[in-house]
């Protein structure tokens, strides 16, 4: 891992679009500023790792959990109006 | 995908299967940003997003508003321009879905609320928005109401 020291107001840039700020530090907290281009997604890890997961887990479900799902929700009456 | 989405589509016209472009990958899924979206049933409020280059990568979605009534998941504005949505009006093209775990037994399934799936339908564009901080549950039950 490349460890580079800053101080807040300072930046890393990464590739030619990616810039990281250091706006604060108190304590053990530091805040940072994202710049980014749209199409890079940042998000705080634990979170992309969570949703990562869950959309691991979602992916190609079987086909029973499939004919049970459209069963439940043909039956429960779904939406109002069908 | 013609035949992933014919199959699924039978006597439906293939040009009018929608193929979704997602403006950023899902999250775990960075090599697919291509995805077809069908109705598993006819008559069914459920969806099937397919990869176009991959049939056997499938999710399920369902929109929220029938289980989840007072869901309203806030768009920030760089999903919004991502999207193409440049007035208000254009927000009239927005579809919500959420994707679905699918459990084994009826009530075992899940909805991502903190995840949607916003789609344009004018453009086709799509984006998994992620609602961290928002209190949405990752893992909701879905139960017809």
């Amino acid at each position: 891992m490349l460890v580079l020291t800053r101080r807040p107001g300072e930046s890393i840039m990464i590739g030619d679009d990616v810039v990281v700020t250091v706006l604060d530090v108190r304590g053990d907290v530091v805040r940072v500023g994202i710049k980014a281009p749209r199409s890079v997604q940042v998000h705080r890890e634990e979170v992309y790792r969570e949703l990562q997961k869950a959309n691991l887990d979602a992916a190609s479900p079987s086909e029973h959990a499939v004919e049970v799902l459209s069963e439940m929700l043909r039956s429960g009456g779904g939406p109002s109006g069908q | 995908m013609t035949a992933a989405a014919t199959s699924t589509l039978e006597t439906a016209e293939t040009v009018d299967v929608p193929v979704l472009d997602f403006v950023s990958a899902i999250p775990g899924f960075p090599a697919h940003r291509r995805f077809v979206l069908v109705r598993v049933t006819e008559e069914g409020v459920l969806f099937a997003l397919t990869a176009v280059d991959d049939p056997e990568l499938r999710f399920l979605a369902v929109p929220p508003a029938p289980f989840f009534p007072d869901y309203a998941p806030e768009i920030d504005d760089e999903s919004m321009a991502a999207l193409g949505i440049r007035s208000t009006q254009d927000v009239q093209n927005l579809l919500t879905l959420v994707v679905v775990t699918a459990g084994e037994t009826a009530g075992s399934s899940t909805a991502n609320l903190m995840a949607p799936i916003i789609v344009n339908q004018k453009n086709q564009r799509a984006i998994q928005l992620v609602l961290s901080g928002s209190g949405y549950p990752i893992h909701a039950v879905l139960m017809p109401r």
